[in-house]
């Protein structure tokens, strides 16, 4: 409980706010609270026993896409995948439940079974900082390519052709399929998680906006890790692997890089591992530029899709459908806007913002750039939220598709379980738009009391800290203005 | 406990802002004009319609009339409880109430009476190719009040949840000076 006492002095504009910004906030502990969540993650059959499920559809969606018809919204491949999978991924294990995804994700799981050749042992031995044995060549990812550009740029690329990948099985399957493949020959070449880490294209976004997650992985105590001699949970002991993700749990402060598999929970000698729930948007530190500008790409996407998937300009979709409509001068017309717009303009009006916010502060000391890549920031409770609510009309228009397609996975006129004839029935489409509006609002309300924080971190006195917070606030709101004229106006 | 950090937050004066701000756009963008009826054929192609927007008023009556280039192709009003299904080549189509299942009539004209404000779309209700679950249109009917009362209420909350964190801000720096 915080005593609260009144200062007699008139406020002053110079007094230093730094440390009361730094308040803890409130976290629990699930792992103490259940102690049998406690046995199950410290359990060598915990992450294959989340994977077995994923696996398995997996495997038939790699089938139908590949065997099965190419009417997309008939094959078990698009629906599963696209409106299921993407619908639960971006609206409840991301928000509530961080990077899970990545402990449950089949696309690694060939690769970490080839390094550690084994589906439940901790095989123990040395293999170069790991006191693990592991196959192949554990060589070291090149130190300029430790950060996330390269799954940006690859996840741009793939969402370039978003219109011919979420709609034709066969192409969904063959990148699902490459995944694994890449998956596999990274893992035989370089250490641990490295595809997860630095290449996958979903693993960007799910770091950027693991970030407003209400869960975390942390240490119950820092001074514990420092004490400890061992640093078991990066090396790895008898007990459970070195973290896949490379990460010291003495400083391990942010989600981003935390693919929650729990090795570090098994291998911690100190059972000093914490698994949290906490506030929503609790982190509130972007680290460098290839964070923000995954940030920029994802809002941008989530426009460009706002106008072309869920839009009514045929001649958009002609173009974003070129392998079909052969239009490819307007494909590389739509390709050029999409990334100009996510990699240049974005960024280019948000640096405007960031150079007014710094003006209208009043204070010398702080650069542009600091300004724009701590308030980089909003863009990621604005941009999540978005796309929650750009995907409401996936599953709840397109979600009837879900209960046909279970009875004829393939598209081949089964009826497994009577419901192959259910006809394509959207739930309430006239209510989304208000659903549409209180999500938005939500994003408005976490990017301006987020930035609140961050200005409260980068400025030294009250009024600058709120004066530089009025073109940020307005970023937010044109850019929650933009997105409601899409859904609604 | 929830109610004392509503008074002390402030929380109160960003919901007095977004319900004002809702309301004052709601009302700025009421205008009413007389009801008239319109005679409009929509054309369906792979995978748009044309027109791919329809603005109306409230209290229009709307004659829609439904043929398709292509292949075969749906109609699904949203809000308005109309779905049919067009075919090429044929100037009659098949149409339904889905409140009602699947009683298909044949029919050379849709009417429709706008009673409900707002933006709603019109999407393909068969199977028509690769594109087809993101082949729509939009139906407008003006006053389109949701979306300017969703307008004004979200810079109504803007602005009061900027007010509020200036204020409690100030309360913030009251600790720090007493400590």
């Amino acid at each position: 409980m915080r005593i609260q006492i009144k200062s007699k002095k008139p406020d002053s504009d110079e007094q230093v706010l730094t440390n009361i910004w730094k308040k803890q906030e409130p976290r629990i502990d699930l792992l103490k609270k259940f102690p049998i969540l406690d046995k199950f993650v410290k359990s060598r059959y915990f992450q294959n026993l989340l994977i077995l499920p994923s696996l398995i559809v997996f495997y038939m969606i790699l089938i139908a896409g590949f065997f099965g018809t190419p009417v997309g919204n008939k094959n078990i491949a698009i629906v599963f995948t696209w409106i299921l999978w993407w619908f639960l991924l971006i609206a409840i294990l991301v928000p509530f439940a961080s990077r899970i995804w990545c402990a449950m994700c089949p696309l690694p799981f060939f690769g970490e079974l080839a390094q550690r050749l084994t589906f439940f042992r901790v095989r123990e031995g040395k293999t170069g900082p790991l006191k693990n044995k592991m196959f192949g060549l554990n060589r070291k990812w090149p130190r300029f390519l430790k950060n996330i550009w390269v799954q940006n740029i690859s996840f741009l690329a793939l969402c370039t052709f978003s219109a011919v990948l979420v709609t034709r099985p066969f192409v969904t399957a063959m990148v699902l399929g490459s995944m694994i493949i890449l998956g596999i020959l990274f893992a035989l070449v370089y250490r641990l998680r490295v595809f997860c880490s630095y290449i996958c294209p979903v693993s960007g976004f799910l770091s950027l906006y693991s970030m407003t997650s209400t869960l975390e992985v942390r240490s119950r105590s820092t001074d514990e890790c420092k004490k400890c001699k061992s640093k078991s949970c990066i090396t790895g002991n008898e007990k459970g692997y070195g973290c896949p993700w490379f990460i010291y749990m003495g400083k391990h402060e942010r989600n981003n890089y935390c693919g929650l598999c729990m090795e570090c929970v098994k291998s911690c000698p100190n059972d000093n591992i914490a698994l949290n729930l906490r506030p929503f948007a609790s982190e509130t530190k972007i680290k460098s530029f290839d964070e923000a500008w995954k940030g920029f790409i994802m809002l941008g996407l989530a426009m460009a899709y706002s106008i072309i998937l869920l839009g009514t300009n045929g001649q958009i979709k002609d173009w974003a459908n070129a392998l079909e409509t052969g239009m490819w001068t307007g494909f590389l017309k739509y390709s050029g806007i999409l990334w100009s717009s996510s990699l240049l303009l974005l960024p280019a009006v948000f640096l405007g913002f960031s150079f007014l916010s710094k003006l209208i502060s009043g204070n010398k000391e702080v650069s542009v750039k600091e300004v724009f890549l701590n308030y980089s920031y909003v863009i990621v409770p604005l941009g999540l939220l978005s796309w929650i609510a750009f995907s409401l009309p996936l599953i709840f228009v397109n979600g009837s598709y879900i209960i046909s397609v279970i009875s004829d996975p393939m598209g081949w006129g089964w009826d497994l379980f009577g419901t192959a004839g259910f006809h394509w029935q959207p739930l309430l489409p006239e209510y989304l738009v208000y659903i549409q509006i209180i999500l938005l609002t939500t994003g408005l309300y976490f990017a301006m009391t987020r930035a609140k924080t961050i200005s409260e971190r980068l400025f030294n006195t009250r009024k600058q800290a709120i004066r530089s917070l009025i073109p940020i606030s307005l970023f937010s709101l044109i850019v929650c203005f933009a997105f409601l004229r899409f859904f609604v106006g | 406990m929830f109610f004392k950090r509503f008074i002390i937050k402030k929380f109160w004066i960003v919901v007095a802002a977004t319900i004002v701000g809702a309301l004052a756009g709601g009302l700025a963008g009421s205008g009413t004009e007389a009801p008239a009826s319109k005679n409009i054929t929509i054309k369906a192609r792979q995978y748009a319609y044309d027109p791919p927007k329809i603005i109306a008023n409230k209290g229009d009556t709307l004659l829609l009339e439904l043929a398709s280039l292509d292949v075969v192709h749906g109609f699904y009003l949203e809000g308005y409880d109309v779905d049919a299904e067009i075919h090429p080549g044929i100037n009659t189509f098949k149409i339904r109430k889905p409140s009602e299942g699947y009683n298909w009539e044949t029919a050379d004209v849709i009417t429709v009476i706008l009673t409900r404000r707002g933006k709603f779309r019109y999407r393909c209700s068969h199977t028509c190719g690769t594109m087809h679950p993101f082949m729509q249109g939009e139906l407008i009917v003006k006053p389109n009040t949701p979306y300017h009362a969703g307008l004004g209420g979200i810079a109504g909350f803007a602005i009061g949840l900027f007010m509020m964190m200036g204020i409690s801000s100030k309360e913030l720096k009251v600790v720090t000076a007493g400590k």
